[in-house]
């Protein structure tokens, strides 16, 4: 491996610290699963990686005032390991069981697997569901980000060379609503997604609310369906012809690739098949069903 | 850098350069070979080891991050006059061909069995998706781990 400079660090403070003075060739660094193996490809420019992983604050998932807290060096196992994540926020669970195999989820972590900014990323699309927003620590202080402002494009993300996540929230708005995740990889290990989704809404009287939807794999980033989610607002929870007609126009929202794991011509088919699935299950949570 | 790494229950001490990886200072600096250096990339498991219980890929813990871990590898489970159980069962199986992911198999094995000791076949699978075998198709290494499991539920029945 070529040669890079690593620092450890004691707080976030200092993270922040060491990666302005190494900008713009610094990396924060946790899991590892993604960076190193850029690295090791000669992928990456990194000359300089600071360790926040063994970083206390930036560890643990807890109820908040804003809602459910979730450390950015918390990991994909620590997810599905979290009662707190499964009482509130199962969806989450679903997603994190379908990264990469249990190695990479016992080092990968959930901010990790977001600033890595692939389109097909497993966190995304339920994340953004549910109106998940980042902490952000910088040289500039701290700030907020919706994950539609934190993703620019494929590998690119709106944070500056000095910033850090330092939690994700789940707003306390959405804890416990009900919320569908969907993968579709050509297997159920060590797969990239063909296509991700995430369905998220309430059913009062009968009538949808509320509606999310979110892909994944579909778009340079992971995107919300704004036109699919106006279209199922207001209408029955029986209505299977929206419910359908929904899925049709979220394709219309997405523009997938054609490559060697999939054409674009069966990606569009499993858009509308999976948007379907998440709106139609997520309705039968909220149904007690 | 130097870094302090309890492995197999001995403290092990070592002067590495920044970029390098657990796996690496396993095999080249301690000698413990056992831990296979496969795709290097995170993608087969044959460096898979567990660290502070769990199952990692060596090949993507850099050795600054696991100074002051813990680390059990597959030299830290049997002799071979004295196998682990699963290294055992495996023998029975005749459940490794060429035998390179064996060590990783077996230690993704170990750490099902460690934090569920009464895993499903589909537990078993999952657990040992991350692992690479190229020979035997997986059947015998899970049939190995499922038989592990009815032999310890009926001892301690």
């Amino acid at each position: 491996m070529r040669p890079f400079e690593f620092i450890s660090v004691s707080n976030a403070e200092e993270a922040v610290k060491a990666l302005a003075a190494a900008a713009p060739n610094g990396k924060p660094v946790a899991g590892c699963t993604d960076l190193l193996v850029e690295i090791k490809h000669e992928a990456s420019s990194a000359e300089t990686l600071v360790d926040i992983s063994q970083l206390d604050e930036l560890r643990g998932i807890s109820l908040v005032d804003e809602g459910l807290r979730i450390g950015a060096s918390v990991t994909h196992t620590e997810i599905m390991d979290s009662e707190l994540v499964a009482e509130h926020a199962p969806a989450l669970q679903d997603a994190a069981h379908t990264v990469g195999a249990v190695q990479t989820r016992t080092l990968g972590t959930l901010a990790g697997n977001l600033v890595t900014c692939v389109p097909s990323m497993d966190s995304g699309p339920t994340l953004m569901a549910l109106e998940a927003y980042v902490n952000i620590l910088g040289s500039k202080g701290a700030r907020q980000s919706s994950l539609q402002d934190l993703f620019v494009f494929v590998r690119k993300t709106s944070l500056e060379p000095d910033e850090i996540i330092t939690d994700i929230i789940v707003p306390k708005k959405n804890l416990g609503k009900p919320t569908v995740f969907h993968k579709f990889g050509l297997r159920k290990g060590q797969a990239l997604a063909l296509v991700n989704a995430a369905g998220s809404l309430n059913v009062v009287d009968g009538k949808m609310a509320d509606v999310r939807i979110s892909l994944g794999a579909v778009a340079p980033v992971v995107i919300r369906c704004l036109k699919a989610e106006a279209h199922l607002e207001g209408k029955s929870a029986g209505d299977s012809a929206a419910i359908t007609e929904a899925a049709g126009i979220a394709l219309s929202e997405t523009s997938p690739i054609d490559d060697f794991r999939a054409s674009k011509a069966y990606r569009n088919e499993l858009i509308k098949v999976l948007t379907k699935r998440c709106v139609e299950q997520s309705i039968a949570i909220a149904n007690g069903k | 850098m130097e870094i302090k790494v309890k492995v197999n229950g001995e403290e092990k001490t070592a002067s590495v350069p920044p970029e390098t990886t657990l796996l690496s200072v396993l095999r080249e600096q301690w000698g413990m070979t056992g831990s296979k250096v496969g795709c290097d990339v995170g993608d087969c498991g044959a460096c898979t080891i567990l660290y502070d219980g769990k199952p990692v890929n060596a090949c993507l813990v850099l050795a600054g991050q696991a100074n002051g871990h813990e680390v059990i590898s597959i030299e830290g489970l049997g002799t071979p006059n004295n196998l682990d159980p699963i290294q055992k069962i495996f023998e029975t199986h005749a459940s490794l061909q060429c035998g390179f992911c064996g060590p990783g198999v077996i230690m993704s094995a170990k750490a099902l069995l460690n934090r569920n000791p009464n895993p499903t076949r589909l537990d078993v699978r999952d657990a040992l998706a991350g692992n690479l075998c190229r020979c035997t198709g997986y059947v015998k290494m899970i049939d190995a781990v499922m038989e592990l499991v009815e032999n310890n539920n009926s001892k301690a029945a």
